[in-house]
């Protein structure tokens, strides 16, 4: 198996980017992305491109990736994998270089959650994840998927209460300040996080992701070609993808998300390393409290080590494992095809040493993604150095 | 001429003390299942040869309710059921007239709502029709599009309507009378008769509980309108059974604008049986209970066919979650909660109902009831809602 690097990232801000279209955001990433690599980058080296999509807002996915950004004589795919959508869109662009077919591969992760209005979202965002007989009639919203979770979490956790979450959305928001792309870049406390209005219990406004629109891409070559773009290559040291059973009905322990271990076990054996080793991460925190059970479930500390380690502050920028640097999908924004994508933008800027809310010395970070409702993860392990 | 052996009712929780509402969950079709789920008690249901449902309320006037209400009851799909569009004549009527074992329900949910199902043809109390009387007084209306109106005139209903069918009658003189109002009733009637919640198909169920529930025998009238049937109940031995909570005030609940998803009536009918029977696969080889039934055992892998069974009805809340925030189509707040059903280690995801939102807590025991979970296009989608056993009271009477 060939090593990948990635020579070139970029996004477009994240927000209710109401004036541009699928078909903006997808050419501005890819150009930032193109723009990125040190040594230049002639966009007729990409043989083949995967698309990362969610939700279809503007017709024809992969047709929209080869027309707006000039690609129409490679082949493009697209990909979708609920909330990992993102993470595993750059597994499949890994897995393609690894395997010897491309030598340059291209993978963008696009959607735009506003082109529907905030009103219509639940429904025209649901049919895709639920049981048409089921599930749906119940008015299973997005947030009632994590709310279930985290319920049990805090009634079984000796330690967590609702103040732990809301350290989670305080540290994020604070992350996300010096953040350029972020879509909230305001600072919150805890008194305001736990007195905004509930949105499902027990997650209030300050708890749950913003709905977001943005698009985001990087570049991956095989390790021969790495020296002629760029001297500073972000090598793909692993990737994982795990699953679940898809009704909670079904989840034996809702206090963690089986997925995630899988992954994380996969991503980690193929890196050859440990939880320990990690310098800095990119977790999914659509709601607070997904957030903490992600610590236990990628081994950042042990069962219910959670609750402490927000509270002690170890997960800040400055802190033993700065998560979520970025402002995370709570501030910066979670547009989901995007999202996995421009987590790894983020590690990307980290191992550069160029992120403007830079852990200092970061040698290998990790992304994670969990959705689908809560029955996929995808995970991306990235390091400067090649093993 | 036939006989009245149990008796069932059910009243929604919601509401006052001398009148009901149904909740958002409710309508005529789950309250005649719990009427009959009450009437048929612990008794084997497999007796019942016939199910009569009366009612001027039915969900669907193009079909559908009869399977949902069989279902609801656990009974089988081969047990002959026709829908009645009437009132409390009719039940009587059907009552009388019932050969084999038979299941008269009549359920009202627009207005007082409630429910009362009669057990007869198998022993109990005899009852027979003595007089009739068929006349138009229409002095409320409502077409097959729902328009209603009301001519409001109730002295012209009572002396022109009532009296005046009464008198036809030769003026009896009934214990109770179903179908009017309490003052109407307490004028028509000898002694003082029980007051009844519910004016349409299910008030003679109510009424001759209460005449059960004393022991008394004698005259019965069902009233609609200017149209009576007159019954004579003889002595002998009904069993009462109340599935009436104390009443308590509908939850403010908003209703947000615009239209929820689609229904897909493949996937309705491919989970019909399990969700509104409440019944999981049994693997055919290593008899894991799934729910709902799947094609590959979930435990052991086996693509055998399964077996439906029934799931246990009693269960304690594993997770929940309340929905605050406007849902499209829906009423917010709203609580869902898994539910871990007997000792079987099967969990379901259900509505909380019966309770306030949010007034459940994990660990918290309580009972799958038959509910309206949704309606979609205009398709009533049924199955289950948890109702807590900290909410449930059991009446013995109905309060006054």
């Amino acid at each position: 198996m060939r090593r990948v690097a990635m020579v070139g990232a970029g996004m477009t801000n994240f927000g209710e980017l109401f004036d541009l279209g699928m078909k903006d955001m997808v050419p501005m990433a890819v150009t930032e992305a193109v723009d990125s690599v040190d040594k230049g980058f002639d966009r007729a080296d990409i043989e083949a491109a995967w698309f990362g999509e969610l939700v279809t807002t503007d017709g024809f996915a992969t047709g929209i990736l080869a027309d707006s950004c000039g690609l129409l004589d490679i082949p493009v795919s697209r990909l979708e994998n609920a909330c990992a959508t993102g993470n595993d869109a750059v597994r499949h662009g890994a897995m393609a270089i690894a395997s010897g077919m491309y030598d340059v591969v291209l993978v963008v992760g696009a959607d735009k959650v506003r082109e529907t209005s905030t009103r219509s979202t639940f429904w025209d965002w649901m049919g895709m994840t639920r049981d048409a007989a089921w599930d749906f009639p119940l008015g299973l919203v997005a947030p009632a998927n994590f709310a279930l979770h985290s319920a049990r979490y805090l009634h079984e956790s000796p330690v967590a209460t609702r103040e732990h979450l809301a350290m989670v959305a305080v540290k994020n928001h604070k992350h996300g300040v010096t953040n350029p792309k972020a879509q909230m870049r305001f600072e919150i406390t805890v008194e305001q996080v736990l007195n905004a209005p509930m949105v499902v219990d027990p997650f209030g406004l300050y708890d749950c992701t913003p709905q977001s629109d943005g698009a985001a891409a990087v570049i991956l070559v095989a390790e021969e070609l790495a020296d002629r773009y760029t001297d500073k290559p972000v090598w793909v040291r692993g990737t994982g993808l795990g699953l679940d059973r898809v009704m909670h009905q079904h989840k034996r322990d809702m206090t963690s998300f089986p997925p995630t271990v899988k992954a994380a076990k996969q991503a980690y054996t193929m890196a050859g390393i440990g939880p320990d080793d990690i310098d800095v991460a990119e977790v999914h925190d659509c709601f607070t409290g997904v957030e903490l059970i992600n610590y236990e479930d990628l081994g950042f500390c042990e069962k219910w080590g959670a609750a402490k380690m927000i509270e002690n502050g170890e997960t800040y920028v400055g802190g033993r494992i700065p998560i979520n640097p970025s402002g995370g999908l709570k501030a910066k924004g979670h547009p989901p095809g995007a999202t996995g994508v421009a987590q790894c933008f983020e590690i990307w800027e980290q191992l550069r040493g160029h992120s403007t809310n830079q852990v200092d010395g970061a040698k290998i970070g990790l992304t994670h993604n969990i959705g689908g409702p809560t029955a996929v993860s995808a995970i991306t392990i990235l390091g400067i150095d090649k093993a | 001429m036939s006989t009245i052996s149990r008796i069932g009712t059910a009243l929604p929780p919601w509401g006052t003390a001398t009148a009901r509402q149904v909740g958002d969950d409710e309508d005529a079709v789950t309250l005649a299942v719990a009427a009959g789920l009450a009437a048929i008690g612990d008794t084997d249901p497999n007796v019942i040869n016939q199910v009569v449902v009366v009612s001027r309320d039915f969900p669907l006037l193009e079909g559908g309710n009869s399977a949902a209400i069989l279902a609801g009851l656990g009974l089988r799909e081969d047990v002959r059921i026709s829908e009645t569009i009437g009132g409390s004549p009719a039940v009587l009527d059907a009552v009388a007239g019932a050969v084999h074992t038979t299941l008269v329900i009549g359920t009202d949910a627009a207005g007082s709502a409630g429910a009362s199902a009669i057990v007869c043809g198998a022993g109990g109390a005899p009852l027979g029709i003595t007089g009739r009387v068929t006349r138009s007084m229409p002095v409320v209306t409502r077409d097959a599009n729902g328009n209603s109106s009301d001519y409001a005139d109730p002295r012209l209903l009572r002396e022109r309507g009532v009296n005046e069918s009464l008198s036809r009658l030769g003026t009896p003189t009934p214990l109770v009378a179903a179908g009017l109002a309490a003052r109407e009733a307490a004028a028509v009637c000898t002694g003082t008769p029980p007051p009844l919640l519910t004016v349409g198909a299910s008030a003679i169920g109510f009424a001759i509980a209460a005449l059960a529930d004393q022991g008394a025998a004698g005259q019965v009238l069902a009233a609609e309108q200017a149209t009576l049937v007159l019954a004579e109940l003889g002595a002998g031995s009904i069993t009462v059974a109340r599935d009436e909570p104390s009443a308590r005030p509908r939850p403010d609940g908003k209703l947000a604008p615009g239209s929820s998803v689609s229904v897909s009536l493949s996937a309705y009918e491919r989970a019909f049986d399990p969700k509104l029977r409440l019944e999981a696969g049994k693997c055919g080889s290593c008899g894991e209970l799934s729910y709902p039934p799947r094609h590959r055992c979930i435990e052991c892998g086996s693509e055998k066919p399964t077996l439906l069974v029934p799931l246990p009805r009693h269960g304690v809340v594993y997770s929940l979650a309340t929905i605050r925030v406007p849902v499209p189509g829906l009423i917010s707040p709203y609580t869902v909660v898994i539910v871990e059903l007997g000792d079987t280690g099967v969990r379901t995801l259900v509505r909380l109902t019966g309770a306030t939102p949010g007034s459940v807590k994990i660990d918290d025991t309580g009972s799958l009831v038959f509910r309206l979970v949704a309606v979609r296009q205009g398709v009533p989608d049924y199955g289950y809602g948890f109702l807590p056993d900290s909410t449930f009271t059991q009446n013995k009477e109905v309060a006054a």
